[in-house]
């Protein structure tokens, strides 16, 4: 027998490796005890151990008391539909955080610490979370979880919709339980975010779709939700834990049956919820109040995108106009900021075929110094094409098209082929009326 | 028939065939002669079967829209037994119809269940890309069929049957659409492993419902990657019993000797085995050709690429359709070069001349293998790419440059040519290879022997450990389960002094934050690799090696060839598993000398001079020569100073006691050279024996007064000039498993060792050359000038003095043959 544990070892472990190995966990009984969760401070209801907290609603956290995001999320509660792009969205919402043994997904993760979040009718926050103490309590946590969340009128999330939801979806799915969430409103407040706070300038490419993995979702990262509640909310986290030390602590308790790592994995979980429900209350109230409350031409222009994907065209076009407004810096100067309120708002108008302001704002973009060549292609395309067919300028729009092709060294041998296509035409078509021109002069 | 009335291409095709033989076809083998064997395989004719009793009739109506009115007897026994629920194997030569023997069964049981699911499983992807078409097909004749009503028609409507791949290529955003529409899946154990079975709760459909799992192309699982996909069936079938679902297994395989055996070590399942093919075959001739010697004393045979040119033009310049299959990639590029010099048309004109590898682009690869079903492409120069199923059309002719190494890899790759009722020839043109000329100077061994056995060794320790990591982070074990043969309790028991699993209530579920299919790469033993980084230009990643072969390919100054471009390596980072290389041209390549010392640990059997057993096995590289493209002249060599590699393994060994030794009239030296080339010889011989590549196994001498001694590459361990004294244990030549943990070669060879010995034997023998050639003992300086006979003599003690050298000649092919049988028994 010991012979082929020695032999596993030697392929499990190899001497080279043991020495800087984790220290392996001391050898231990094979049941232990069960576990102490006194420490948690939560109480069992069946087969699940949940732990209840509130935050009384004069509670200060950072900037405000908890009472007032209470309030900023009643009045502005159906602002829900435009961040969740579903009608149906509404409160009760239930803010949600999972704490889960890994971040890579598959059969063998686990959500071992569920936690739900809402404001009461007084306005204090309430926490409830459900702690997998035992792997085969997981069923019934799951059943309790489900019953927890069918009175939500909407999820909210931070980053949920990649992370939580589908991570909680495999084990519903692992266990045969109905995963009804998938029908729940979900506002996954990490892309609102992204485009409200997230500090360093975008690239001007339409679609910023860069992966945002929950592993990227640490301290270190500007738009994690620790940067967020630091650079919009006014806090600073003492004592937290950090992410990647989460599986760790679970899986300490799990073979010693001490719950003491746990709690402030609870406590981190506990400030997870409040801070997303405190961003969560600030989007929606910017997103009632409009461009004025919005605190910089950054926020005034993640306003207008939200209006504008809702189809509120007059409120993007007004939101894209106001951070026109709020950007300091000269007519002319290079700023990302007013290149992109001109992009949005000219690419709104066009679609709402108010065309003479839509070609006004590409103008607007071509004066701008250091304008990044993709920008100035997209904007002089717009403006041949805007001459062409509706102006019937075909002089100003073969001058476009020449401008374009300048801008388009070093893009791909496929726009170049447009536009020359595009001069061809405009060519033949002024060809054409010279033709006539001259045939009538003749006459 | 009148020649006169015959198609063009047979007549063309004797015309080619007379050339080649200079005489009659179908006479005695003449190992001597430039053409050593040409064997007339005659043609056979269809045997057909109705479609068995209760196949969907919707399925038989949709096959006879696309002209199949009937099947052959082994489609009709093959369903017969898929539907009444029986795990099958199907031996089918090429083009005989094996995908109906599993397709049908699989529509059938859709067609009666729309909540029916199927995998298929293919060794790569571009199979199941070819098989997507194909199925896709099928299921679109079948809403036609449905469309077209009949009065007999049930009332239901055929569903709409989703057939999907599924692998590394899938886009991420249509995997959940597969994931809930794919009636049929197409996939590779790769992804099974690493995408599927750890996601199985996303696949619950699939599992719950699966009724038959296909394994297409089965011999191609043999050694480590069968050893993995054994594996990867246990967890299948662990997740399948925890959904309720027990699928019947249908394989199909090329001919190899124990094709139930290895369907039952991998799925661990009792088979039914269908072996006779109903399919109708034309005429087709076999010819073995040996290059001519150029240099009698040096044993140089005239160039076997230049002679394979030579072969492929004969027949190219009368208009047959051809592949050439090559041993290597730069081989393949040679050859396709050569051709097309000679017989490549107007420029710009439709390019009939082709090669085919790896490496080559997705789109590429399609438009030739379209460019051959058409017939614009009149020769394709391919690696063992083209060896495997993908749809082709049938060709006239397959030249084979160099021997493939198996035998069953020899018949799969001569099927390639062959209509089902005009004729063909398939050529083999032998390099100078030890094997090569073995099986080339003894046509009857390939002709008459049954094929080599594929083996797999799927409780391989660090095979095994492996996947139950894996299997545990997919479901808990409990206390009371197994998976493989050694005790699943204890090694849970070591995994949990690693943390990586915990115990509660009997149940061991995973702990730890890893995805553990990650780090576990089927296509070999350990995951731990090199990588080879091109820094000619801006640094990039062109290519890989597992761990062990790293040092001896990519050590400083090797030549690394991708895609017949060459590379120098500049610097060798063995901590960081990198290798920086750049561009180079030159006329010469690379091979390591590798020495390495074997020590037994623990012996399993032992009986006289033959033994198996663990051992210990330290290699180190220690210096390399320059060989010249073309002529083979060793142009250079460097010294090198790299770290140990140690492993444990299994090996075989041959003792050659102390007696024997001491009974060798000549020097110690002579001595010394008689066993290295004897151990040269015995390795090639052990190679063809076990079905492996050359890298499979290791060789190496002890008891010689030679402190190190080995040749994975190449030359003989450097004497030690001050003990040149016989061991009195006697002199070991180990062949060892060259994995760590061994794959289960050592066993069979100590079983089949009489047969090694004289198969060795035989082959320093009967080779031509004075004293030691590239296809005996080795190349004129690799061993001394004795070591022929030296090594002749210690084989005939070996074997014994009484046995009277004469008669054994005449009765080698019986016993080979014998050999082979006694193996099959004790494998059934």
């Amino acid at each position: 027998m010991s012979s082929l544990t020695d032999r596993i070892r030697g392929i499990v472990a190899p001497a080279s490796a043991r020495s800087n190995a984790v220290p392996a966990c001391p050898a231990l009984p094979a049941h232990p005890a069960p576990a102490d969760l006194s420490t948690l401070g939560g109480d069992w209801r069946g087969d699940c151990f949940v732990v209840d907290r509130r935050w009384a609603p004069s509670a200060r956290y950072g900037k405000e008391a908890v009472g007032t995001f209470a309030q900023c999320l009643e009045e502005a509660s159906a602002q829900a539909v435009l961040f969740a792009h579903d009608p149906l969205a509404r409160a009760p919402f239930v803010f949600f955080d999972l704490e889960t043994t890994g971040l890579s997904g598959g059969a063998g993760t686990q959500a071992f610490l569920v936690g739900c979040g809402r404001f009461d009718a007084e306005g204090g926050f309430v926490t409830r979370q459900f702690v997998l103490t035992r792997h085969v309590d997981e069923r019934p946590l799951l059943e309790t979880v489900a019953g927890e969340l069918a009175r939500a009128g909407a999820l909210v999330t931070f980053n949920g919709k990649s992370f939580d939801a589908s991570l909680l979806e495999t084990r519903y799915l692992f266990h045969r339980l109905e995963w009804s969430v998938r029908c729940l409103p979900h506002v996954d407040v990490l892309h609102p975010a992204r485009q409200f706070w997230k500090p360093v300038a975008r690239p001007f490419s339409t679609s910023a779709r860069s992966g945002f993995s929950r592993a990227t979702a640490d301290h270190t990262h500007p738009c994690s939700l620790i940067a967020l509640e630091r650079d919009i909310l006014g806090i600073r986290r003492t004592g937290d834990v950090p992410g990647f030390e989460v599986p760790g602590r679970y899986f300490q308790f799990v073979r010693t049956g001490d719950a003491d790592p746990l709690a402030a994995v609870l406590e981190h979980n506990r400030r997870d919820l409040l801070s997303l429900a405190a961003l969560t209350a600030r989007l929606f109230h910017l997103a009632r109040s409009g461009p004025e409350a919005a605190r910089d031409a950054r926020e005034a222009i993640a306003l207008g995108r939200v209006y504008a994907r809702a189809g509120l065209d007059d409120r993007a076009c007004d939101a894209f106009n106001h951070a026109l407004d709020r950007c300091r810096s000269p007519r002319g100067a290079f700023d990302p900021q007013r290149i992109d309120a001109l992009r949005l708002l000219a690419s709104t108008r066009r679609r709402t075929r108010r065309h003479e302001e839509a070609a006004s704002c590409w103008r607007a973009l071509l004066e701008i110094r250091g304008c990044p060549p993709a920008i100035l292609r997209e904007a002089t395309e717009a403006l041949a094409i805007h001459h062409e067919h509706r102006v019937r300028d075909l002089p100003a729009a073969r001058l476009f098209a020449l401008q374009s092709l300048e801008t388009v060294e070093g893009g791909r041998p496929s726009w170049t082929a447009a536009v020359q296509h595009r001069l061809t035409r405009i060519d033949r078509k002024m060809g054409a009326t010279c033709e006539v021109g001259s045939l009538k002069f003749e006459v | 028939m009148l020649p006169a009335r015959r198609p063009h291409t047979e007549n063309a095709l004797d015309a080619a065939l007379d050339r080649l033989a200079g005489g009659p076809v179908d006479r005695p083998d003449t190992p001597d002669r430039h053409v050593t064997a040409m064997r007339r395989l005659p043609a056979v004719a269809a045997q057909f079967a109705p479609f068995p009793e209760g196949l969907d009739e919707r399925l038989t109506r949709a096959l006879a829209t696309r002209g199949i009115q009937q099947l052959y007897t082994h489609q009709a026994e093959a369903i017969d037994h898929a539907l009444a629920g029986r795990h099958v194997v199907v031996i089918t030569p090429t083009a005989s119809g094996k995908t109906l023997c599993y397709n049908a069964p699989v529509l059938h049981s859709i067609l009666q269940d729309p909540s029916s699911r199927a995998l298929y499983l293919f060794p790569t992807k571009a199979l199941a890309q070819d098989q997507l078409a194909e199925l896709q097909a099928m299921c679109e004749t079948l809403a036609g069929t449905e469309v077209d009503g009949d009065r007999h028609g049930p009332p239901s409507p055929i569903p709409g049957i989703g057939v999907f791949t599924y692998d590394g290529d899938t886009p991420q955003d249509a995997r959940r659409t597969i994931r809930s529409r794919a009636h049929l899946v197409l996939s590779n154990p790769d992804m099974v492993h690493s995408g599927i079975l750890p996601h199985h709760p996303r696949w619950a459909k699939l599992f719950e419902n699966l009724k038959y799992v296909i394994i297409d192309e089965l011999h191609a699982y043999r050694g480590v990657f069968g050893s993995h996909l054994c594996n990867v069936l246990r967890r299948l079938r662990r997740i399948c019993r925890h959904y309720g679902s027990n699928p019947v297994f249908l394989c199909s395989s090329a001919t190899i000797a124990n094709p139930r055996e290895l369907a039952e070590r991998l799925t661990e399942q009792p088979f039914e085995l269908v072996e006779r093919s109903g399919a109708p075959r034309g005429e087709k001739f076999f010819v073995f050709v040996n290059p001519p010697v150029v240099n009698h004393q040096l044993g140089i045979r005239r160039s076997y690429l230049g002679e394979t040119r030579r072969i492929a033009s004969e027949f190219l310049k009368r208009n047959l359709q051809l592949i050439v299959f090559a041993q290597s990639r730069l081989a393949t590029e040679i050859l396709t070069t050569y051709l097309k010099d000679d017989f490549e048309g107007v420029p710009g004109g439709p390019e009939t001349i082709r090669g085919y590898r790896g490496g080559y682009l997705p789109l590429r690869r399609r438009e030739i293998e379209k460019g051959l079903r058409e017939g614009v492409v009149r020769a394709v120069v391919s690696t063992n790419a083209l060896e495997l199923g993908i749809d082709i059309g049938a060709l006239d002719v397959a030249v084979l440059a160099g021997y493939p190494g198996t035998i069953a890899s020899t018949w799969q790759r001569a099927g390639r040519a062959g209509r089902r009722t005009s004729r063909s020839a398939a050529v083999m043109v032998a390099s100078s290879a030890p094997l090569d000329q073995f099986v080339v100077r003894n046509p009857s061994y390939f002709f008459e022997a049954s094929p080599e056995r594929a083996l797999i060794d799927p409780d391989n320790l660090h095979i095994l450990v492996d996947h139950i990591k894996c299997a545990a982070f997919e479901l808990p074990f409990t206390d009371a389960e197994e998976f493989g043969r050694h005790s699943l309790q204890e090694i849970l028991g070591v995994l949990s002094e690693q943390g990586l699993v915990h115990c509660t209530s009997g149940v061991w579920s995973w702990t730890n934050e890893s995805y553990p299919a990650d780090a576990v790469s089927l296509r070999s033993v350990s995951s731990d690799n090199f990588v080879v980084v091109d820094t000619t230009q801006e640094a990039r990643v062109i290519g890989e090696t597992d761990f062990t072969s790293g040092p001896t390919t990519l050590h400083p100054k090797a030549i690394y060839i991708v895609e017949g471009k060459l590379y120098q390596v500049e610097r060798f980072d063995f901590e960081g598993r990198k290798a920086f290389v750049r561009e180079i041209d030159c006329d010469y390549y690379t091979t390591a000398i590798t020495h390495s010392k074997v020590t037994p640990i623990d012996v399993f059997d032992d009986e006289a001079v033959r033994t198996h057993g663990e051992v210990h096995v330290v290699s180190r590289v220690v210096g390399f020569k320059k060989i010249k493209f073309y002529t083979n002249e060793n142009v250079g060599s460097g010294e090198l100073d790299l770290p140990e590699q140690q492993m444990h393994t299994t090996a075989y060994w041959l003792t050659v006691p102390a007696s024997v030794m001491a009974l060798l009239p000549y020097a110690a030296d002579d001595r010394r050279d008689g066993v290295v080339g004897l151990a040269f010889a015995l390795k090639q011989v052990a190679q063809l024996l076990l079905m492996c590549d050359g890298h499979d196994i290791g060789i190496s001498i002890s008891g010689l007064g030679v402190r190190e001694s080995g040749f994975g590459q190449g030359a003989p361990g450097v004497a030690n000039p001050e003990s040149r004294i016989t061991d009195p244990d006697g002199v070991k030549v180990y062949v060892y498993d060259n994995y760590p943990g061994g794959i289960g070669f050592s066993a069979p060879l100590f079983q089949v060792h009489d047969e090694l010995v004289r198969g060795t034997r035989r082959l320093i023998a009967e080779c031509e050359c004075e004293s030691g050639c590239p296809g005996c003992v080795g190349p004129i300086g690799y061993t001394g000038p004795l070591a022929k006979i030296a090594a002749l003599k210690i084989l005939d003690l070996v074997l014994g003095a009484a046995e009277d050298t004469k008669e054994t000649e005449d009765t080698k092919g019986a016993e080979h043959t014998k050999a082979i049988a006694g193996m099959e028994a004790e494998a059934l």
